[in-house]
């Protein structure tokens, strides 16, 4: 009963912050007043009922009270600045258990346990740590969670970040626990420089914002300059409010908007674009006065070197092909051919060896960055279409087939082990159909969805991972949208319609 | 090592240190030159300047170069390459730095790693 009042404030600060967030400033104003007359409600009745209790004479009764109501509050700061910089997963999983009313205690106290693992690594940590988390079934987000963090643990941060990420496809949401995670990938996105990602994840309010999540997502606004970015004294509030100050004040007052963009001098560039030529301006790949054959063995030699980037690979490309199909060039070749008495096809014969071996070196580097296939015609660029396409399905095929057998194996693999499989199948799929564009998501979906659906199921019928099979049915009625598969959006429609059993509040 | 590395890096011409305008008894006379100076170890003529920065030139690569420049059509390839690549140099190819974290250190100082 009294973790009423403590999640109504909670959800309220909630929504004022996500308001925020989004720049509805009005919808923050009246969230902002609406929590701080619950609070100033449920903090005056409280106080009322301890009054009464002492002036009754129930003193003892009177501190019992104030002991439960200042546990939600005084609890995870205890937390933060205690148990989890000591690394006392078992006290901080206890403690986090109690502080945390509502339906699921437990899931808040196994996060904040892998959290200390997080903060001190140990195997032993680790092990009790997954071992609370393997008893509880079904899958949830906090278990998802917290194997991110435990993954984090061992220094495997990619893995912690698409893990933390992924638990927002699941249909069970523990706020708590999701402000854990929104706070680790701030942190992260901030120590790596990934100002757009943390800017992006805070105007879409994907996570609950903690005071440091929400300091940090001002800075990272500030830096992008975002249009709903805080002032500089706003700043400075949220700053004020978040923990670790000492650690933050630099980001505060290196936090300065970006330089507006100096109006450009018009050059050949821009004449060559108003002439329709397309200017390569990236790197060393500029347009130059060289012919078209040194020009491309440039642009390979700098994209091979340099940084490698969809542009790049597409200036690259089609310099290649404007090469190859040149007058110029097939004449020279014609020309040397003769002279040095070479056989009869030699110059069509040397023209399909260039092509296959840069092709071949191209789809290497575009393979190993995960770079889509560029939109140019001619030898080169057919062939890298082809190669990239190719590949990708073939590889994605294999993937989901594997998977599919995952049903058919007498071990029986645990709920995060299944769940960890088709992140990392998703992530393939949605890297190679963003490569392929959607000719290759046509060729790609119906595979994917033969063995998704069949896997989404045996994992609620016989495993009652039900959280988990709703989320692969979303992923891949989502998908289905997209193609336009009429008898997958119906089926997914009719999955994605069944009631999920949660331990969300 | 790939077949476009292959094509710039071992190029025949660039391993005989000649222009693909060279004749046939230039690249002779220099194949031998190359293998006695690499059989009396001299330091001058164990690298070799390509695009791509010095390679190590071995007898086996000389011995390989010649033979390829002596069949027209593997001719004709190579000085496709050689005669349209960037010039040859012999200071090694800078390659692009990886993307260092802009805030070193972060997750420690803010309480969520070790």
């Amino acid at each position: 009963m009294y973790a009423i009042p403590i999640l109504l404030l909670s959800r309220l600060h909630h929504y004022a912050l996500d308001a925020r967030r989004k720049n509805r400033t009005t919808r923050y104003f009246l969230w902002s007043a609406v929590a701080a007359l619950s609070a100033t409600i449920v903090l005056t009745v409280a106080a009322l009922f301890v009054y009464v209790l002492c002036y009754a004479g129930l003193w003892f009764l009177a501190l019992a009270v104030i002991a439960v109501l200042a546990v939600p509050l005084a609890g995870p700061l205890a937390i933060r600045h205690v148990l989890v910089p000591r690394g006392a997963f078992r006290l901080a999983y206890y403690l986090g258990w109690a502080s945390r009313p509502g339906r699921d205690p437990t899931a808040y106290g196994l996060v904040v346990a892998a959290w200390a693992v997080a903060v001190r690594p140990s195997g032993r940590g680790e092990a009790w740590v997954a071992s609370q988390r393997d008893r509880r079934i079904p899958l949830g987000d906090a278990e998802v969670i917290a194997t991110a963090l435990l993954a984090a643990a061992r220094g495997d941060a990619m893995t912690a970040r698409s893990l933390a990420r992924s638990s927002l496809l699941l249909v069970e949401n523990h706020p708590s626990v999701r402000e854990l995670a929104g706070e680790w990938l701030a942190v992260d996105a901030a120590e790596r420089g990934a100002w757009s990602e943390l800017a992006d994840d805070a105007s879409a309010a994907r996570w609950p914002a903690s005071p440091l999540t929400f300091f940090l997502e001002g800075v990272a606004a500030r830096r992008v300059g975002a249009p709903n970015a805080p002032s500089e004294r706003e700043l400075w509030a949220r700053w004020l409010v978040a923990p670790k100050r000492a650690a933050t004040r630099e980001l505060r007052d290196t936090a300065t908007p970006p330089p507006a963009p100096a109006p450009r001098v018009r050059d050949a560039d821009d004449e060559a674009a108003d002439d329709g030529v397309d200017a390569e301006a990236t790197g060393a790949v500029a347009l130059d006065e060289r012919a078209p054959l040194p020009r491309a063995i440039a642009a390979h030699l700098a994209f091979g070197t340099g940084v490698r980037t969809e542009e790049t690979l597409r200036a690259t490309v089609r310099a290649w092909d404007a090469a190859l199909t040149d007058g110029a060039t097939h004449a020279w070749l014609a020309r040397r051919a003769i002279e040095l008495e070479a056989p009869l096809g030699a110059v069509d014969r040397a023209l399909r060896e260039v092509s296959a071996v840069v092709s071949d070196e191209l789809g290497r580097l575009a393979d190993a960055e995960e770079l889509g296939a560029p939109a140019s015609h001619g030898p080169v660029g057919d062939s890298l279409g082809r190669r990239l396409r190719h590949g990708r399905l073939d590889a994605l095929e294999a993937g989901f087939t594997r998977w599919a057998a995952r049903r058919h194996d007498a071990e029986i693999r645990s709920a995060i082990d299944e769940w960890r499989e088709f992140i990392a199948l998703r992530d393939a799929y949605t890297a190679a159909v963003t490569a392929g564009g959607l000719e290759l998501r046509r060729l790609a979906f119906p595979h994917a969805y033969a063995t998704g659906t069949a896997m989404a199921a045996w994992l609620w019928n016989a495993r009652d991972e039900y959280a988990l099979a709703h989320a692969i049915f979303r992923w891949l009625l989502d998908e289905a949208l997209v193609v336009g598969d009429s008898e997958a959006i119906e089926l997914g429609t009719r999955n994605c319609r069944l009631a999920v059993p949660t331990r969300s509040d | 090592m790939s077949a476009f590395g292959s094509a710039l890096d071992e190029n025949p011409f660039y391993v005989l240190g000649l222009s693909p305008d060279a004749s046939r008894i230039e690249l002779e006379r220099e194949a031998q030159k190359l293998l006695g100076m690499l059989e009396l170890g001299f330091a001058g003529a164990t690298t070799y300047a390509t695009p791509l920065g010095p390679r190590t030139r071995t007898p086996e690569l000389v011995r390989a170069a010649v033979a390829a420049l002596r069949d027209p059509y593997r001719r004709l390839v190579a000085e496709l390459w050689a005669r349209h690549a960037p010039p040859a140099t012999l200071e090694s190819t800078p390659t692009a730095a990886p993307a260092e974290a802009t805030q070193p250190g972060l997750r420690r100082r803010l309480g969520w790693s070790p």
